[in-house]
């Protein structure tokens, strides 16, 4: 397309409502959005009601199945088989929807809420204040992701809430990062200046003019963060340092377990396997619809 | 262009007092006191005063800290628990897997990434760039460890094509001067040992790689439609040059910029990705000493180990800074 071509598009386009109306517009159009929220969907559904829709327990031993050796697959009472100690994979694939739901969701609200009061008092104080918050931010950043993640489990020792909190630390300095890059763009708006100007208190300049305009990155980040946060779990848990309950099965640690099976079981460690993967793709999925839909370069244009 | 280096080297110092810091309060704030975890849970008080005055455990905070800073820049790390042998040293013989582990997957996740992402720019809004997208996007949504145990089910078990474990054959008989095993097997001129580990590294380097290169792929070719739609390119292109010069000379070079940045960025993913893959292939490196190590609660090991790959990582973004400086004069003389 020529930039001749472009403008006329750009002068075509109806001035529609606003950015979030458009956005919502744009998702609905996208394929990938669609299947996106369908696989999320499922997940968050699946995460809430997990007792009322896995046929056993995620306790449950049929014992009986697993005489003649580990495992058998698919039947039509075990709709996945079972696992090495004859539970059903079903269920506990069911089940484990709720541990990546619920620590991806309090991981990323958590990073959310320190990430933006530390951008936003970084970005909006600026001087000495916005300098050490951000060299702080950046010695988080120095240590990457998993290890620093590991490092606070090992520290905290493994819990369902240490994971959750070390998952959620490691997260902070994106958040903080980005919502100060994306105040600093918009505190040299002409409406903030002329807020100013009118006489509008500091504070509520930066909440009701700057932070809802700046927060547009931070939720797609936040979106592509809760697809990071399953994986990361299921890592952690990979490597021993997940959910020590065993009345809360988790995925990685699913995979873990199969293991050793690899050679007679290997649908033990495809099925969790592939549950993080739809899960991770589906809010990634979702994350990358709404950076497009958001996304102001790309307005009025199809 | 020095002082753009010695103004990004000034840079480091906050990162790093910082970085000390917060791996020295992660000692501290360990469950049970770090004399109790040297001398084990049966220890008499006696011996725990005794090991808390030997290794300045009763000295204030600061000193501590200090002492701790003092040793660690002299390059003592604190001995395993588990082996007994001095960090620095298991450091040294299992940073060179690591190194070769990592480079085999960037290189992987470049020489793939890079062609894709630049095609499925020139083909924008086909059906080739729809598809490299969403393979992108399953290509981030996959677990590292989930992908190798996959590789490895099917190759090394199934097809019995790859070897699935180690850095080379148990059998094989092969000298390694410098412990990176492909290199020692081409400086020695043994040809079947590095082509052994070079077999070796395939599996582990594809899981690795994975991300990265997804991650490539995709930035390459949201910078190459940047570049595509500039001026300097729709110049180029009507003063008559060759459609390849534009590609190669104008939007390729132009658009690597920012990639090159991304490509920088992974190292901390390929440190944390090793713990991972390491792992599941048995290599005897970085991350699964450290894995090892948590499982073993070796904190030593831990805390040294952490503190290295964050120092790798922070070396190699400054490196990444420098050369982007020297690729892009904008960077370094704004």
């Amino acid at each position: 397309m020529s930039v001749a071509q472009i403008e006329m598009v750009e002068l075509d386009a109806a001035p529609s409502g606003g950015l979030w109306s458009e956005a919502w517009r744009r998702l609905r159009r996208n394929p990938g959005a669609i299947v996106g929220f369908s696989f999320v969907a499922v997940f968050v559904f699946v995460g809430i009601f997990a007792p009322l829709v896995a046929p056993y327990s995620a306790l449950d031993q049929h014992l009986e199945l697993i005489a003649k050796g580990c495992c058998p697959g698919p039947s039509a009472h075990h709709l996945f088989g079972v696992d090495d100690l004859g539970r059903d994979e079903f269920s506990r694939v069911l089940y484990g929807a709720r541990s990546s739901l619920i620590i991806g969701v309090v991981a990323v609200s958590v990073a959310l809420t320190a990430g933006l009061v530390v951008g936003g008092t970084a970005g909006y104080l600026g001087g000495i204040v916005d300098s050490v918050l951000m060299r702080a931010m950046d010695v988080m950043l120095a240590i990457p992701g998993l290890l620093f993640a590991i490092g606070i489990v090992a520290m905290l020792g493994p819990s369902l809430l240490h994971i959750m909190i070390a998952i959620g630390v490691t997260n902070i300095p994106i958040f903080a990062r980005l919502l100060r890059g994306s105040i600093l763009a918009q505190r040299e708006n002409d409406f903030v200046l002329a807020a100013r100007a009118v006489g509008v208190p500091r504070r509520s300049i930066l909440a009701s003019h700057i932070l809802p305009n700046a927060i547009s990155p931070v939720i797609v980040q936040g979106t592509l963060a809760l697809a990071t946060a399953i994986i990361d779990v299921a890592g952690l848990s990979f490597l021993g340092l997940g959910d020590p309950n065993p009345a809360r099965p988790e995925w990685g640690q699913m995979l873990t377990n199969s293991n050793n099976y690899l050679q007679n079981a290997p649908f033990l460690a495809i099925i969790p396997g592939l549950a993080i993967v739809v899960s991770a793709l589906g809010f990634n999925l979702i994350g990358d619809a709404l950076r497009e839909a958001l996304d102001p370069k790309l307005r009025g244009r199809e | 262009m020095l002082r753009f280096i010695i103004r990004r080297l000034f840079l480091l110092v906050p990162i790093l007092v910082g970085l000390s810091i917060l791996i020295f309060l992660w000692i501290r704030a360990l469950p049970g006191s770090p004399a109790q975890a040297l001398l084990g849970e049966r220890a008499t008080p006696a011996a725990i005063t005794q090991i808390r005055h030997q290794y300045g455990l009763d000295k204030p905070l600061y000193v501590q800290y200090l002492r701790y800073v003092d040793t660690t820049a002299h390059g003592n790390f604190g001995t395993s628990i588990v082996s007994r042998r001095p960090v620095t040293t298991e450091l040294r013989e299992r940073f060179p897997a690591t190194v070769e582990l990592s480079v085999a997957a960037m290189l992987f996740a470049m020489s793939l990434g890079i062609p894709l992402g630049f095609l499925a720019a020139k083909r924008y809004g086909t059906i080739f760039d729809h598809v490299s997208l969403v393979g992108s996007l399953i290509g981030v949504s996959t677990p590292i460890f989930f992908l190798a145990l996959v590789l490895k089910y099917v190759f090394a078990v199934r097809l019995g094509w790859l070897p699935s474990i180690g850095r080379q054959d148990v059998l094989l008989d092969a000298s390694h001067p410098t412990n990176f095993y492909v290199l020692d097997g081409l400086v020695t001129g043994n040809w079947s040992a590095a082509w052994d580990a070079t077999k070796h590294l395939i599996l582990p380097a594809i899981a690795l790689g994975s991300i990265p290169l997804a991650i490539i792929a995709r930035s390459t070719r949201a910078a190459a439609l940047d570049v595509q739609n500039e001026d300097y390119v729709r110049t180029a292109r009507a003063k008559g040059l060759p459609p390849r010069t534009v590609d190669s000379r104008h939007i390729f070079r132009n658009a690597m910029l920012p990639v090159s940045t991304i490509i920088g960025l992974q190292t901390g993913l390929l440190l944390s990705g090793a713990v991972l893959t390491e792992t599941v292939f048995a290599l005897p490196g970085i991350g699964s000493w450290l894995a090892n190590a948590i499982f073993n609660r070796d904190y030593p090991v831990i805390q040294g180990g952490i503190l290295f790959t964050a120092l790798v990582f922070v070396f190699v973004n400054l490196l990444v800074d420098i050369s982007y400086g020297i690729i892009n004069p904008r960077i370094r003389l704004s």
